[in-house]
């Protein structure tokens, strides 16, 4: 089977998959934002040279530029971790199939080579050695250097796969950068001057471009060894022991009605590896307001701490959410089919959105040590998780039909981090929403009518609960056909 | 004997095919309805469309006096089992049992009861496992579908292909369980095949469908499965 062949049947499936079933809207707006993000990259790759001649006119920018690189480094590595997709291919039907092990590898591993996240650098790169050249650095050596920093580019792609897949490499890299960022920080060991050496002599000594290219090929190797090891049906099957685990649910009995499905997500949650996933993020989100609330130059902008006051109660919410219904994608029709009103199953969903945003908000007291109006400020944005946010999460799931394969992770073949562009374009009003809300009486009265009507915002929601869910749960009434559909599509 | 469904100028076209038109279909209360015809004949199609999985393209399903794709009140008297996307894979097979028994407004003690009916239907495999559906063998997990689907006392069971990839002995126990259903519980059963032996066995009337359209309709008598071999040899 020719690389010609694999192609062929990967543009097919990517030209057929459900999509292109999305609106021309929509379609527009991810092409606006890919050529959004390609023109900065560009713009950034031209100007970056000059920005610094001017801020720092007796020192090298270029040095300056490489002592930086680090940061890119883990930016990237971390950016990928979260949204770049593992290489997918339905390898059951390559299995008895004339074809050798190591090309069907190959061709995956290659393949990921085209994505996003590795073009975006070059766009960046390229624009920036050509600056350098015109500006009188050795051409050759500048490109030598250019070699090097894609070689690094492509050695975090395929570091990635790895770290997605071998949790005692992830931690590990998790504390080594612990580690120096920590030292860095504190002043004890500034690393990014050292690494700034290692990357200028890509340019000063040439052929120490050996390095990154040997970490690329070893890389490559690793992915390749990982991949082959699994590549059988049950690679990933045999390894994990799934263990049972059952415990006493009998307190959510008060919901009534809807504590039927409430027991049900949380076994959904704990028991399926990709919502636990999730969970952890969640927890993660109730840290982020230590980014806003430590800085001084925050403190003098109450919209960011607006901003990251909705995060810090609605991680769960927000991660979780916007993925509501595809939760269920694996037995939606069975949940068509059952005697379930539309209406239940959402407030379900709903009130467990608000009691996770509940938890949030009892776990987030101790911020109250950076001020009682840091801590209204997260009450209120509480207050707008739970009454509006909810409700706009809700209803963006409506358009969501990508199926989540919930026990995924411990598959080898399979995406573990699916990545939903429309999600990203109806999460923009859920961040601006709670901003403006804040902002236009923070502006025209004071900060405290700010917070009063951030949280006012939230109450008039669960006012108008009943009439939302109604109007929500039209909605999905009408996208239903669609949704069984495209769930039902085979990954 | 009073009828419970009725199909009328039913059709469902994708672009252009049709792949489903029936003109008029009419299944009396407790009959034992089988669904013969070749793939793409359109019996999970028509199942579906019963369902509410997807819209018809023209004309209705009313299902005792509601008309499935206008109001969800089928849904009490409705249940079924058409493949393993009926199954929540992270459910133990009594966790499941229960989850669609709460949905049904059924207590435990009442699904234990009905269980119990099942004990040698299940040979020991399902019950007590400790192991989510998702790790039962296939045969198992349909075993466990079929039965949750009989929960809460339906008047309408769906069951797409159920005698498929189930060993031997659990088929001659399904043949009886859906026997009884509808001989003694008056449950419309809806049931296809492409095991003619099975079919002719359990149903009380089998229609042939073939490209969508009604071909046969027999009531069963001892020269139905002849028939029935004699149509499908052509």
């Amino acid at each position: 089977m020719s690389i010609k062949q694999f192609l062929s049947l990967e543009w097919k499936q990517f030209r057929r998959s459900s999509f292109f079933e999305k609106g021309l809207v929509i379609k527009i707006l991810m092409l606006l934002a890919a050529l959004y993000f390609a023109g900065i990259a560009i713009f950034a790759g031209v100007i970056v040279f000059f920005i610094l001649k001017k801020t720092l006119p007796e020192e090298d920018p270029f040095k300056i530029i490489n002592n930086f690189l680090i940061y890119w480094v883990i930016g990237d590595l971390v950016l990928r971790y979260f949204l770049q997709q593992l290489p997918v291919l339905n390898i059951k039907p390559m299995l008895i199939l004339p074809i050798q092990r190591n090309v069907v590898i190959r061709f995956l591993l290659l393949k990921t080579s085209f994505s996003f996240f590795n073009i975006l650098p070059l766009l960046f790169f390229i624009p920036l050695t050509i600056v350098l050249i015109v500006q009188g650095y050795s051409p050759f050596m500048v490109v030598l250097w250019f070699l090097s920093i894609i070689s690094i580019s492509f050695s975090i792609n395929f570091l990635n796969f790895i770290l997605n897949k071998n949790n005692p490499i992830f931690y590990g890299v998790i504390v080594f950068l612990a580690l120096i960022s920590g030292m860095q920080y504190f002043g004890i060991f500034d690393i990014s001057q050292y690494l700034g050496v290692v990357f200028y002599s890509f340019y000063s000594l040439g052929y120490t471009l050996i390095i990154p290219v040997l970490l690329v090929i070893l890389l490559f190797k690793a992915n390749y060894r990982m991949l082959k090891k699994n590549f059988y049906v049950d690679g990933a099957v045999l390894a994990k022991k799934q263990s049972f685990s059952n415990y006493n649910l009998e307190f959510l009995n008060k919901f009534g009605k809807l504590s039927i499905f409430l027991k049900n997500d949380i076994k959904m949650i704990t028991r399926n590896a990709r919502p636990k996933q999730v969970l952890l993020m969640s927890f993660f989100f109730l840290f982020y307001g230590l980014i806003f609330y430590t800085q001084d130059t925050y403190r003098d902008l109450p919209i960011v701490l607006a901003f990251a006051s909705i995060f810090v109660t609605g991680g769960f919410l927000i991660s979780f959410g916007q993925l509501v219904p595809s939760w269920d994608s694996e037995y939606y029709k069975l949940m068509m089919s059952q005697n379930i009103s539309y209406k239940k199953y959402l407030e379900s969903k709903w009130v467990l959105m608000a009691l996770a945003c509940a938890v949030s908000f009892l776990l987030s007291t101790p911020y109250i040590y950076f001020g009682w109006d840091i801590f209204a400020m997260i009450a209120a944005g509480a207050s707008f998780n739970i009454g509006l946010n909810s409700f706009i999460t809700l209803y963006g799931g409506a358009l969501n039909r990508v199926p989540i394969e919930l026990n995924q992770k411990a598959k080898a073949f399979s995406n573990t981090q699916g990545f939903n562009p429309t999600q990203l374009l109806i999460s923009l009003p859920k961040l601006l929403g709670p901003m403006l809300i804040f902002y236009i009486p923070y502006k025209l009265i004071n900060f405290n009518a700010g917070i009063i009507a951030l949280a006012l915002s939230g109450v008039l929601g669960l006012v108008f609960k009943s009439y939302f869910l109604n109007l929500i749960e039209k909605v999905y009434q009408k996208t239903k056909y669609k949704t069984i559909s495209a769930y039902s599509e085979k990954k | 004997m009073e009828t419970i469904i009725h199909v009328q100028d039913l059709s469902k076209s994708y672009n252009a095919d049709k792949i489903l038109d029936i003109e008029s279909l009419e299944i009396p209360k407790g009959q034992s309805f089988g669904l013969v015809g070749n793939n793409g004949a359109g019996k999970t199609t028509f199942f579906s469309l019963f369902l509410d999985l997807i819209p018809p393209t023209t004309g209705q399903i009313e299902s005792k006096g509601v008309i499935v794709n206008h109001s969800e009140e089928w849904k009490p008297f409705t249940s079924s089992f058409i493949d393993e996307s009926f199954l929540i894979g992270y459910l133990t097979a009594e966790e499941y049992f229960y989850f669609i028994g709460d949905l049904r407004n059924t207590s435990k003690a009442e699904v234990d009861e009905l269980l119990s009916e099942f004990e040698d239907f299940f040979h020991g495999e399902i019950l007590n496992q400790k192991k989510y559906l998702r790790d039962l063998s296939k045969g198992n997990q349909k075993k466990a579908g079929i039965v949750a689907a009989l929960i809460g006392q339906p008047e309408i069971v769906i069951l797409d292909e159920p005698f498929a990839n189930l060993d031997p002995t659990t088929q001659i126990r399904l043949k009886r369980i859906i026997k009884d259903l509808s001989a003694q519980n008056q449950v419309t059963v809806l049931i296809s095949s492409h095991d003619l032996t099975h079919i002719t066995d359990v149903c009380e009337r089998i229609v042939v469908l073939d490209k969508g359209k009604v071909v046969k309709d027999i009531k069963t008598s001892e020269a139905t499965l002849k028939e029935l071999e004699l149509y499908f040899e052509r």
